[in-house]
């Protein structure tokens, strides 16, 4: 985890290069602090403490991702995942006034769009057998009611 | 979502000031619109006045006293694609469970979805469809949930910036109720994939599901929140069904789950600004479920405002219960769900060039509001032209009649009555029967020029839409040419009266309604083939001569 976003921070800077069609509504959607509990954190607010985001809340977080830590895993899992956010800190305290907003790191190579034909999957035993519980012809789980 | 209110037809709503090459396409479009919806709104109030319907309507204004309600609706449609949206699986309703699956669509690691071409027409068609801004440039987001008939743990959408926005759509009420011409918003249209289908067993202690549905696409129409009753409501629907059958994006059929509603309902005091506590409604099956349940809800709420319980309405998911049309709780919503979209990392934006736009907005046929405005100019009755309009192939078999040169009225008339019955009996829609429109227009012809009788056209019509033919050849076949000949006529109407003296006799001491007695003999005597017209002046002559 700690690594793949390492590696994150470099593309993510390569991509503010070639100006395209200016989108003013895609600015920073998607940089929010992991641990907001809301969708609406003034970036600005956040960049004024040079960069410095919210500590996360590692029992939320576990939470929103159906993992139980034990309270040790949760204090040892707290500093890696806080410097993982500084990064996002340090990412926004970027001047990007000048910048044209990219919706994609280096992803507009020409079309990539698949037509519109059937194709059946042969290995279909192999997936029900990847299926903790099949109960035929439907996979069973525990009984859930209206829960979000 | 954005909180302007496009009030309908009575605020003309002048839209957006971007540039693109769709926009001057729009825009003689929506100037048309705007004039015409004013002459309507004139000719709705005269109308009105003097109709039944105002009752009904008064009496609905007097229960929401002082209240107001605000609907708006997010529609699902199922894309009628062959395959899913992001991997090869054809899907068909109805196939045997967990058939159509694959690892992409499964949630398997180390899958790519890869968009499907057709799904992005769709939603171009759609979004032009519905007068929206089309965005050049798009992508798609992650929306995270848990929920067993989602295996990715995620469902593949578009957040902040959808294909289409910023839309509206025309339609015109039922004349039962009340009738009226209305605009209303659309804030969105955005691609997304199903889920697959949960079963919940009643007592078993487990839930099955079912995956040949993950990953098919779906268009998400996300209204301003313009409706104020359940029949607006229902009929916003109704258009969005007729638009994308119109268009053949999706079958629109609610049974299946093809095109499914989702209704926001809020009542606040008139004159206040701000919106009352929404409750989001399900589980309409129907529009006039749809109706039906935003009016109990809005009357539901009206009480509670009434009797000093407002605090009574809470955020929460309610169901439409058919047998006792009632809503009930479902589930409160406990804040805001946090979705944590992030964009998807696995597919490219979606770019679209102006040529491509440009080649499927050629490419769409006319939509059913030109329909009903064509209909409406040719001088046909609003329940005329909804009716025609309402069915995209009934709406082509009478275009066909016309072109045939049949007369508009006439048509209709044939199409809406005997046409419609022999349908509605049959189970058949229009383009499964033998009659094509040039026989209709044959017929009508046929009976215009005197050949026939209406009567008689009514008995080849039926001959015409069970077994085929032409009207020449079952006139001939059953020697069925109208008599015209006022000799052979008059020979008749002789014969009937000599051989009823007792009728005469009645009829000449002032019994005067007898004449009907008399044409009706002379009619079954000539097979129903004599000249009505022709018939009933020879008998009166003949009656009256003393």
């Amino acid at each position: 985890m700690l690594s793949a976003a390492a590696s994150t921070i470099p593309r993510l800077r390569l991509a503010t290069q070639p100006p395209r069609a200016r989108i003013p509504s895609a600015r920073s959607h998607w940089l929010r602090p992991l641990s907001s509990a809301t969708h609406v954190t003034a970036p600005a607010a956040a960049a004024g403490a040079a960069g410095s985001l919210e500590p996360p809340d590692l029992p939320r977080l576990a939470k929103a991702a159906r993992i139980s830590l034990s309270p040790q895993e949760a204090e040892e899992f707290e500093p890696k995942i806080r410097q993982l956010i500084d990064w996002f800190g340090q990412l926004r305290v970027v001047d990007l006034e000048s910048i044209e907003p990219s919706l994609r790191a280096g992803t507009t190579a020409g079309s990539s769009l698949r037509e519109d034909k059937p194709e059946t999957f042969v290995n279909r035993d192999a997936i029900v057998e990847a299926v903790p519980s099949f109960d035929d012809p439907y996979i069973k789980v525990p009984r859930v009611l209206n829960k979000e | 979502m954005a909180l302007t209110l496009l009030r309908g037809m009575r605020t003309p709503i002048s839209f957006r000031s971007s540039t693109g090459l769709f926009f001057t396409v729009l825009r003689p479009r929506l100037a048309r619109f705007t004039t015409r919806v004013e002459s309507a709104q004139a000719t709705e109030a005269k109308a009105a006045a003097k109709s039944i319907q105002l009752v009904t309507k008064e009496a609905a204004e007097q229960k929401t006293q002082g209240f107001e309600a605000i609907i708006g609706i997010e529609t699902h449609v199922q894309l009628s694609t062959v395959t899913k949206a992001f991997c090869s699986c054809p899907y068909n309703y109805g196939s045997q469970p967990n058939t159509t699956i694959c690892p992409t669509c499964m949630g398997h690691p180390g899958t790519l979805p890869v968009l499907n071409e057709k799904v992005v027409e769709c939603a171009v068609k759609l979004g032009l469809a519905l007068n929206c801004e089309i965005s050049m440039t798009s992508k798609f987001d992650r929306k995270q949930y848990f929920y067993p008939d989602l295996p990715k743990g995620y469902q593949i959408s578009q957040f902040d910036i959808p294909i289409a926005k910023k839309g509206y759509v025309d339609l015109d009420l039922p004349v039962e109720f009340g009738g009226g011409h209305r605009k209303f918003g659309i804030t969105r249209v955005h691609m997304e994939e199903d889920a697959g289908k949960l079963l919940h067993s009643e007592s078993g202690s487990y839930s099955q599901v079912d995956l040949n549905r993950a990953g098919v696409p779906l268009l998400e129409i996300v209204s301003e929140p313009d409706m104020r009753t359940g029949i607006e409501a229902a009929e916003y629907g109704a258009e969005l069904q007729r638009i994308v059958r119109y268009l053949g994006v999706s079958n629109g059929n609610m049974q299946e789950g093809s095109l499914r509603c989702d209704v926001n309902v809020s009542v606040r005091p008139v004159g206040q600004s701000e919106f009352g506590t929404k409750v989001e409604i399900k589980n309409m099956n129907s529009f006039s479920e749809i109706n039906r349940a935003i009016d109990y809800e809005i009357s539901r709420q009206i009480l509670l405002h009434k009797e000093g319980q407002a605090d009574q309405i809470v955020q929460e998911t309610r169901l439409w219960d058919e047998s006792s049309q009632k809503t009930f709780t479902m589930r409160k919503k406990e804040g805001l769900a946090d979705y944590r979209y992030f964009p998807e990392p696995d597919l490219p934006e979606v770019v679209l060039s102006t040529d491509y736009i440009d080649e499927i907005s050629k490419s769409l046929p006319e939509l059913p509001e030109a329909k009903r405005r064509r209909y409406e100019n040719m001088g046909l009755s609003m329940q005329d032209v909804l009716f025609l309009a309402n069915d995209d192939n009934v709406a082509h078999f009478f275009d066909s009649t016309l072109e045939h040169g049949a007369d508009a009225k006439l048509a209709c008339n044939w199409i809406m009555g005997d046409i419609a019955a022999y349908l509605k009996n049959e189970k058949l829609s229009i383009d499964e029967t033998k009659l094509t429109p040039l026989e209709l227009s044959e017929l009508i012809a046929s009976i215009k020029n005197g050949t026939i009788s209406g009567k008689i056209g009514k008995e080849i019509l039926v001959e015409l839409i069970s077994k085929g033919g032409t009207v020449k050849g079952v006139i001939e076949e059953k020697d069925l040419v109208q008599i015209a000949d006022p000799a052979a006529i008059e020979a008749m109407v002789d014969k009937v009266i000599a051989d009823n003296p007792k009728q005469l006799e009645q009829y000449r001491a002032g019994k005067t309604k007898l004449q009907g007695f008399f044409a009706g003999q002379v009619m079954k005597a000539s097979k129903g083939k004599a000249n009505p017209v022709l018939l009933n002046k020879i008998l009166g002559e003949k009656l009256n001569a003393n």
